[in-house]
């Protein structure tokens, strides 16, 4: 729901570094997402289309990359990616979240020509 | 030919947030962000704190997709309010913080932001903030926790309202708890506010937020 905002800046962003490296085109996106920044690949795709028309970003491919939120076991220490449950998968201890995992957003790295 | 940037998203909401801080510190003000699903009670968690705070000035922003209920029923019991209307966007920003914080002009106070009634989207979004509170409610269930992973462990402290209605909805107050601290270690405050009856907890997110308020350099 909240993609909109973050689209355009994002396309502030690579506009201001692709006009600095003298890039007529940008070809590529790269994103990186964590599961807990709630950001869905298909609305940040479509606000893209809609948005970055017109623009040396137009036609770009944006590719996602996500990273999981990482939970620690309390009772055996495993360190495992969050899916669908909070229990571990090697002795069924409850786990807690790393603190900082998943919340990943950034732009890794864009080309261009 | 592949550039690296390694550069956050929302930065331009981050760099104004960081303004709203420097603002609020100046003023000698504590900001709280409080969110929460639609209905949780935070209009009425804000205006119960502030009776309790007693002494401190209490201030309110009012974030809602449409309307100035919120504002106006907080003015009438002499808080000072304004209401910023979204108009459809799902949470508050940066932005408009600025805007409500001139339009209730506070000094050495405490400063509530009721963001839109949402568990998601206000997550993401730093408003300048000194503390994040959550309210979350009892009929909301007890599996809340684990669901809305992001909310939950965002939060600073979290306060349980409603609690007067754990019976009636069968509430597994030991489930929430399980979640909650599966992601969070904030401190919880169990509240009830239900009219005609003593109020519960109140007095502990008062002194939470007082605590805060003092330690304002």
């Amino acid at each position: 729901m909240h993609e909109l905002p973050v689209v355009l800046d994002l396309i502030r962003v690579i506009k201001e570094e692709a006009r600095k490296r003298g890039f007529q085109k940008v070809t590529q996106i790269h994103l990186v997402i964590g599961e807990l920044s709630s950001i869905v690949d298909e609305s940040v795709q479509m606000y893209f289309e809609i948005a970055a028309k017109d623009s040396p970003c137009a036609h770009a491919k944006l590719a996602f990359e996500h990273r999981p939120a990482m939970l620690k076991c309390q009772k055996c220490g495993k360190e495992f990616p969050h899916k669908k449950s909070f229990q571990c998968p090697d002795c069924g201890g409850d786990s807690v979240l790393v603190k900082g995992t998943g919340r990943e957003f950034y732009i890794r790295s864009f080309d261009g020509q | 030919m592949e550039v690296i940037l390694m550069k956050e998203l929302l930065e331009a909401n981050d760099k104004l947030a960081e303004e709203n801080r420097a603002y609020f510190s100046s003023r000698h003000v504590l900001a709280v962000n409080l969110m929460g699903s639609p209905g949780s009670g935070k209009t009425t968690l804000i205006s119960a704190v502030a009776r309790e705070l007693g002494e401190i000035p209490v201030g309110a922003i009012e974030g809602d997709i449409a309307s100035s209920i919120d504002a106006e029923n907080l003015e009438k019991q002499g808080l000072h309010s304004a209401q910023i209307n979204t108009c459809g966007e799902c949470h508050l920003d940066s932005r408009v913080i600025r805007d409500g914080a001139e339009q209730i002009d506070m000094k050495n106070g405490i400063v509530f932001i009721e963001n839109v009634g949402n568990l998601i989207c206000p997550a993401e979004f730093d408003l300048g903030e000194n503390v994040r509170l959550l309210a979350a409610s009892v009929p909301e269930g007890d599996d809340k926790p684990f669901k809305y992973v992001p909310m939950f462990s965002y939060a600073d402290a979290v306060a349980l309202t409603k609690c007067d209605l754990m019976e009636a909805v069968g509430f597994d107050r030991a489930n929430f708890f399980k979640g909650l601290r599966a992601v969070s270690q904030a401190p919880v405050f169990e509240v009830s506010l239900k009219k005609g009856q003593k109020t519960q907890g109140i007095k502990g997110v008062a002194n939470y937020l007082r605590k805060k308020y003092e330690s304002l350099k």
